[in-house]
């Protein structure tokens, strides 16, 4: 049984008067220690996928399982305890200093004040943040932002990271050693299902998928992990 | 001017002046896996050529003890004609490029096999994005010219790879727009 299961997995939305078709029969098995990067142009329904295989957002059909448990009923028990979605924009919470930022996610899931600033401590210094603790959110430059949203997700111990272009942003010289820390995390055991709007995303990947029309594509059988083949439409063979 | 080997010696040379048997120690060492030397005696056959079309020049002064190791540099000259082929590489590029749909085309009239063909190469793109290496660690310290070579060409080797994913989505969109259950 894989960590993370998406099984012939669709998704329409309405833009404007017209359906859009923005996944259709997508499957995919992540185990842990597997990195999969999900490549795609704008608008292709990357993210759609991404919020989908976290649970955050339903797909119309197919069903998508982490640990075996369907999330469409346990959703919102994995979602934070179990699936660690990355989110890097701060907002919401401007104000606030990077440390504190980290510490309340942990207050949320009920860790006492003291385990919880311990924590964020221990999970800045894992991606490299330490640094900027005490920095309000607002001084933050795109890469030490993804670390921090990295670190707040880190904190709560998941074992799937899902995290939507992780690079988008990042100064340039600065990109690999995102890519790196994020290759380090599943070297480390987590199951990482990321995104990439631009091809030097995929660097470093067990596995690159591309997302276009609705399809998913792509992702040779792992050396890590048994892969459920990727269902090719009929349209795509080569005719013998 | 056609040998690329030439060509690559030619940018040895202009590296750091070197003697030939020098200048084929380099060349392994910088080309292995991408181009080859028939012999030792390549480098000679180069040197020559590149001599006598003005490209390189000796060392004065390098001619000299028992055992003559003669340096060579390059000419402005050389330089020059160096840029204009590494720019003139843009162009056999392309030109690979355009080959490659060209032979493609010829099963466009079959738009399910042609369709059959980009999402193999479309396979074959991801798997190389995502073997090409992540070239500055996280804390690591970057050292060296070799490190800086290595890191222009996977940045190169992604962005490439990158251009042509979005072209397979292009392209299949094209051919699927051909396929008979698809036309109205």
């Amino acid at each position: 049984m894989s960590l993370l299961t998406l099984e012939s997995v669709g998704k329409r939305y309405m833009d404007g008067p017209r359906e859009r078709v923005v996944l259709r029969d997508a499957s995919i098995e992540l185990d842990p220690g597997e990195l999969a990067v999900v490549w795609g142009l704008r608008r292709s329904g990357r993210t759609t996928l991404l919020r989908i295989a976290a649970g955050i957002e339903a797909p119309d059909s197919g069903t998508v399982r982490f640990e075996g448990r369907d999330l469409a009923e346990h959703g919102d028990e994995v979602l934070g305890a179990g699936i660690g979605y990355c989110q890097k924009a701060f907002r919401w919470a401007e104000g606030k200093s990077v440390l504190d930022h980290v510490v309340v996610g942990l207050l949320a899931r009920g860790v006492a004040p003291a385990a919880a600033r311990a924590s964020a401590h221990e999970a800045l210094e894992r991606v490299g943040a330490l640094r900027c603790a005490n920095s309000a959110l607002l001084e933050l430059d795109a890469g030490e932002a993804v670390r921090v949203a990295l670190a707040r997700t880190l904190a709560l111990r998941p074992r799937l990271l899902v995290i939507d272009e992780p690079v988008k942003g990042v100064e340039l010289l600065e990109r690999d050693e995102i890519l790196g820390l994020v290759r380090e995390l599943a070297d480390e055991g987590l199951a990482v299902l990321a995104s990439a709007g631009e091809s030097t995303g995929l660097s470093g990947a067990d596995r690159a998928l591309a997302l276009g029309d609705g399809e998913l594509r792509g992702g040779a059988r792992s050396e890590l992990a048994p892969v459920l083949p990727l269902r090719r439409p009929a349209a795509h063979r080569v005719s013998a | 001017m056609h040998s690329p080997v030439n060509w690559a010696l030619l940018g040895l040379v202009i590296e750091r002046p070197s003697y030939a048997y020098e200048l084929a120690r380099r060349f392994e060492r910088r080309y292995h896996g991408a181009l080859s030397l028939s012999s030792v005696s390549h480098v000679y056959t180069a040197i020559t050529t590149l001599r006598s079309r003005g490209l390189i020049e000796e060392v004065a002064g390098t001619r000299t003890g028992r055992q003559p190791k003669p340096r060579y540099r390059a000419t402005e000259s050389g330089l020059r004609e160096y840029r204009e082929w590494l720019l003139g590489q843009l162009d056999e590029d392309r030109r690979r490029q355009r080959l490659f749909v060209l032979q493609l085309a010829a099963l466009t009239r079959n738009p399910q096999a042609a369709l059959g063909i980009v999402a193999d190469y479309e396979r074959t793109c991801l798997e190389q994005a995502a073997k090409t290496p992540i070239t500055r660690e996280p804390g690591a310290a970057i050292n060296g010219n070799s490190e800086l070579v290595e890191r222009l060409i996977s940045e190169e080797h992604r962005l490439a790879v990158g251009a042509k994913l979005a072209w397979v989505q292009y392209a299949q969109r094209e051919l699927k727009a051909r396929l008979p259950e698809t036309r109205q």
